[in-house]
């Protein structure tokens, strides 16, 4: 039985890539792996968020717990998430989640003293690690180094003061997953979509008129077909396009030509559209994903102690 | 006010054990695997992967509740296999898939 496997052979190809966009083709494996991906992505790919708030001075018309919310759903550069331990795991601070293992800590200390309502923004968080910071913060850092182009642009508004109002905290950052709160998780969106595969009856087409042919090309809701200007050819223009709603293959059967093309959904190829948040890029998101799953996998794995049939096996060996 | 802990969903609690399996009393070659703070994501691809195994005559999981947080895994196999056998060889299998997919990324 040794060296048995039904071990499947994914290919994966990149379309697009982008800091905080990535779109990729991935084929020859199943709908289970896809969505297990997504799944990953969207829930158990850790980042870092602010989790913990104490408030020394707040006089601005948001209360506490609202500032808390708020510092929460600021994204922050999650990089080094991946070799962070959670504060729940630590051993080196025992449960307090603050120490520098599993924690990061920022200060915020603003007042506003004059008459123009002041903008608190992420701009005013002081991180005690530099390499955790806003994410928006650390691109705009980035893009003044590179020749400075908007970096007077505000930051994340937390909360607006007037004359005489403050607001002093001191924020801890940890570690996280989606699964325990959103404000963890890194991704905005994460999709994907089986690949169409496209076959017009040609035959069937040419009996169609021009004018009929336009008013099926246009009973599809998305672009996915037009007509050749040169030769009246109806052709695939974007098969992607097509969201499976049918409507081109009802429209051919009200025209009473069933049968003038045929879709389907290529069941081991899917293409994905990941979208980040800033705080790991796009396409480290789908590595990180991939080492999640392994992890799991790992930990379901059963112990020695823990196998009923070991007996049966032997004999079978 | 009676919610459970949000981290009772994936944080499996001291004194459980992550994987428990049982026999089936009434057929051979089947068992039901127990896996604690696990959810669809690796239910369906453990399934998937058990029915790419010839031997594996069955292979399905259910999530019994939502807030009883964890999968069971039912397998039955054939002679030639076992529920243990056919479960470690779809992790092995996974394992290697994913290892080939992260390889292929970091190519890039
Ligand atoms: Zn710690």
């Amino acid at each position: 039985m040794e060296g048995v496997s039904y071990q499947r052979f994914p290919k994966i190809k990149i379309r697009e890539m982008k800091d905080d966009y990535f779109k990729f083709e991935l084929r020859e494996t199943d709908a289970s792996m896809a969505n297990a991906l997504r799944r990953v992505m969207i829930a158990e790919v850790p980042t870092i968020a602010i989790d913990l708030v104490e408030i020394e001075a707040n006089s601005s018309v948001l209360n506490d717990e609202f500032i808390a919310h708020r510092l929460g759903l600021i994204p922050l550069v999650s990089d080094d998430a991946m070799g962070m331990r959670f504060s729940r795991d630590c051993d080196a601070c025992d449960g307090d989640g603050q120490c520098e293992y599993c924690s990061v800590e920022f200060h915020l200390n603003v007042r506003c003293d004059s008459d123009q309502t002041l903008d608190v923004t992420s701009n005013d968080l002081r991180s005690t690690e530099p390499r955790v910071i806003p994410v928006d913060v650390a691109s705009r850092s980035l893009a003044s180094e590179s020749g400075g182009y908007d970096s007077q642009e505000r930051g994340i508004i937390i909360v607006k003061l007037r004359r005489g109002q403050e607001l002093r905290l001191r924020a801890i950052a940890r570690k996280g997953i989606g699964k325990d709160h959103a404000k963890w998780s890194p991704a905005a969106t994460v999709t994907f979509l089986y690949e169409p595969e496209i076959h017009i009856n040609e035959e069937l087409m040419e009996t169609l008129t021009l004018e009929e042919k336009r008013s099926w090309v246009e009973s599809s809701p998305t672009k996915v077909f037009d007509i050749d200007p040169d030769t009246y050819q109806v052709k695939v223009v974007d098969p992607e396009a097509y969201s499976y709603d049918e409507e081109v293959i009802k429209k051919a059967e009200a025209m009473g030509k069933p049968g003038l093309v045929e879709i389907y959904a290529k069941e081991d190829s899917f293409i994905f559209t990941v979208e980040s948040t800033g705080a790991i890029k796009a396409y480290q998101m789908v590595i990180n994903a991939i080492e999640i799953i392994k992890q799991k996998l790992d930990a379901v794995r059963l112990q020695d102690s823990e196998e009923p049939d070991m007996g049966e096996l032997t004999q079978h060996l | 006010m009676n919610a459970p802990d949000r981290y009772e969903r994936f944080v499996v609690p001291e004194g459980t054990k992550k994987v428990s399996s049982e026999r089936d009393t009434k057929i051979v070659n089947a068992a039901s695997f127990t896996i604690e703070r696990e959810d669809h994501t690796v239910g369906n691809i453990l399934r998937m992967q058990l029915h790419r195994d010839p031997n594996v005559l069955f292979a399905g999981y259910k999530l019994p509740h939502p807030l009883q947080y964890k999968i069971i895994v039912r397998i039955h196999t054939t002679s030639q296999s076992s529920p243990t056998q056919a479960y470690t060889q779809a992790i092995d299998d996974l394992d290697r898939e994913l290892d080939l997919l992260k390889r292929s990324l970091e190519v890039f």
